[in-house]
């Protein structure tokens, strides 16, 4: 292989790797704080949605992305008052927030364009494409300095291990969850802008096809920190280049075998990984 | 009925009709028109009324194994994988056989539970040898149930016969006979239903169930009292994708009558909704598939009479499931996701 060619591979990789990355941030940042985010999906979706739709009315695009996290953010902040206030079951309320997102989208596309599955093509960002992915790096290592050497990250993680405890420290478990929340929101919600406009210029149905649950995954593989889940989600996106890397260049393989590759990669590393992980104590317990 | 169920369930609907009040509106169309739709698309007619019992059972099988899963503690999110890969062995091998039509499609049926519990086992097995979190590795053999499918249909197992990439079609003799004539609705619902009760009895009155249920709702007590947590996650898993499986037998033999890959739009999904709102109660969630199988249909209906798209109902849905999410603040008892 030369050297060209692979560093293509790993642009691909670092570009299909960064919105799987930009999500798993936001799991761990809620799941840290004690909210189960099954929503991601939904975030990354009403995130990309957004971003378009708004994006096509206003012509400008950053209008449009700044629209997208920010309607991301009020889901994420639906999910964290629905959790803190109301004590729901997260899970359930999660599964809610997803069906809301990905019908309330296509709804959506038939309501305002009157055209099923896509919108038109919109202003985009295409250009700010490698600045995202490097501020999703940099987001990666700043929120890891953030939750382990500050207090403000060590009140967060107070609230996901022992709410009562904080609470006896003077911290408000339930202000936290929620700012975690909303934060999880958004940062799930750039992830499905930089789908819709920074690698496209449009939403289409079943977009995010699976990311904010990849992203899920990769919240676990690495072990609820932030570099370890945007290292596995790189890793994601290093697997998906792989696949396209391969297509056609060999030929006894199937390419319905290299596209479930990153799955299957996952299910092995699940072989090794085994027991060696464990959530957040009081991850998904309302509280008080 | 507890008070408290009532009084949630009640939100529940009032909710639910209020967001498809607003659906309608925000459609252009008069709520009292789109009522008349919704509700003549699901029990109008006997054509309406079969449609609305195809997709009860469609989502039945799969919201039933789905229960068992969560009632043990594990969170099983790949009824659709299992669904997928029940659906590709009931296919198989009803081309394959040459016998009656009743055992033809005892087999079938079987064929199907036996390859959803192969694929729910897996993600069992890993959970129980090697403690792999069940959501990931659910997720991922959904997406690799998919590819496996895609493959086999595309490839080795392709129907010389079919137009698309599809298994050959069922002899006619070992398609389900209907309940209603000519329409969807096929001998898979009381099957379904018979299903639903024996899991009921198996949970609550069976010494096989009652670990089942410890091992869920209190797994360290269990684990101390000389219960198996790994060997209840083996066999909680291959049950759900058994049933889940079944699923995908009976619209392989009850619908298509052959298995491609456009089997399930996202049946194993809105199943695990279905779980959810019946409490995961076998017989609460008849009900519940009764519920969303009305709004499927009905949503098409609605869909064509008076086009509010048909994806509105997944946002009602998702409604429904964040209603009754809250409805521990609403004053009764929460769900035992956990």
């Amino acid at each position: 292989m030369t050297l060209s060619l692979l560093f293509s591979l790993l642009a691909l990789a670092l570009v299909r790797g960064t919105p799987i990355l930009l999500a798993s941030l936001g799991g761990v940042l809620s799941e840290r704080a004690g909210i189960v985010n099954i929503a991601l999906e939904g975030e990354m979706t009403a995130g990309a949605f957004a971003a378009a739709l708004i994006s096509f009315f206003t012509r400008d695009p950053w209008i449009g992305a700044l629209g997208g996290v920010a309607v991301a953010a009020a889901v994420g902040f639906a999910l964290g008052f629905a959790a803190t206030r109301w004590r729901v079951d997260q899970i359930v309320a999660g599964m809610g927030i997803n069906l809301i997102c990905t019908g309330g989208a296509a709804f959506g596309l038939i309501f305002v364009f009157n055209q099923a599955g896509v919108t038109p093509q919109v202003p985009a960002i295409n250009q700010a494409l490698w600045p995202l992915v490097l501020l999703g790096i940099l987001l990666a290592a700043a929120l890891q300095w953030v939750l382990s050497r500050t207090p403000i990250g060590l009140r967060l993680r107070a609230c996901g291990e022992n709410p009562h405890a904080a609470r006896a420290a003077g911290i408000d478990p339930l202000a936290m969850r929620l700012y975690a929340s909303t934060i999880a929101g958004a940062l799930a919600g750039l992830g499905g802008v930089f789908l819709a406009l920074g690698e496209l210029n449009l939403y289409s149905d079943g977009m995010i096809a699976g990311r904010g649950f990849i992203a899920l995954a990769a919240v676990i593989f690495g072990r609820w920190t932030p570099l370890g889940a945007a290292g596995v989600a790189l890793i994601f996106g290093l697997l998906e280049a792989l696949q396209f890397a391969l297509q056609g260049n060999i030929a006894w393989l199937p390419s319905d075998f290299l596209q479930a590759l990153p799955y299957i990669a996952a299910l092995i590393a699940l072989l090794g990984a085994s027991g060696r992980y464990r959530p957040p104590a009081a991850e998904g317990k309302p509280y008080p | 009925m507890k008070h408290e169920s009532a009084k949630a369930l009640l939100i529940g609907t009032l909710g639910v009709a209020a967001a498809m009040s607003l659906a309608m509106i925000a459609s252009h169309v008069s709520p009292i028109v789109g009522f008349n739709a919704f509700f003549y698309g699901a029990f109008g007619g006997k054509q309406e009324i079969a449609e609305t019992l195809a997709s009860t059972t469609a989502l039945l099988f799969p919201a039933l194994g789905i229960a068992i899963a969560f009632r043990a503690g594990l969170f099983n999110i790949g009824a659709e994988g299992q669904l997928l890969v029940g659906g590709l062995l009931a296919g198989w091998i009803g081309t394959r056989i040459d016998v009656p039509p009743a055992p033809a499609i005892a087999a079938i049926f079987i064929a199907g539970a036996l390859g959803g519990a192969l694929w729910g086992a897996i993600a069992g097995w890993l959970k129980a040898t090697r403690g792999a979190n069940e959501v990931i590795s659910t997720l991922m053999l959904n997406f690799i149930a998919a590819s496996l499918a895609l493959y086999l249909v595309t490839g080795p197992l392709r129907a010389p016969d079919a137009a698309g990439p599809e298994l050959s079609l069922l002899p006619h003799a070992y398609w389900l006979p209907t309940l209603l004539s000519h329409t969807r609705a096929t001998i898979a619902l009381p099957i379904a239903l018979l299903a639903a009760f024996a899991l009921r009895y198996v949970l609550d009155r069976t010494w096989y169930g009652y670990r089942l249920r410890a091992a869920g709702e209190a797994p360290e007590a269990a684990r101390r009292a000389g219960i198996s947590l790994s060997r209840v996650a083996l066999w909680a898993m291959a049950w759900s994708g058994a049933l889940a499986g079944m699923g995908g037998a009976a619209l392989v033999a009850g619908e298509l009558h052959r298995f491609n890959t456009q089997l399930s739009p996202g049946y194993g999904f809105i199943a695990i909704a279905v779980a959810l709102v019946g409490g995961l109660e076998p017989l609460a969630i008849c009900l519940a598939a009764l519920a969303f199988g009305a709004l499927e249909s009905g949503g098409l209906a609605l869909q064509a009479a008076a086009a509010v798209p048909k994806d509105a109902i997944h946002v009602i849905e998702g409604v429904l499931v964040f209603a009754l999410a809250a409805r521990r603040y609403l004053g009764a008892r929460g769900t035992a996701t956990r």
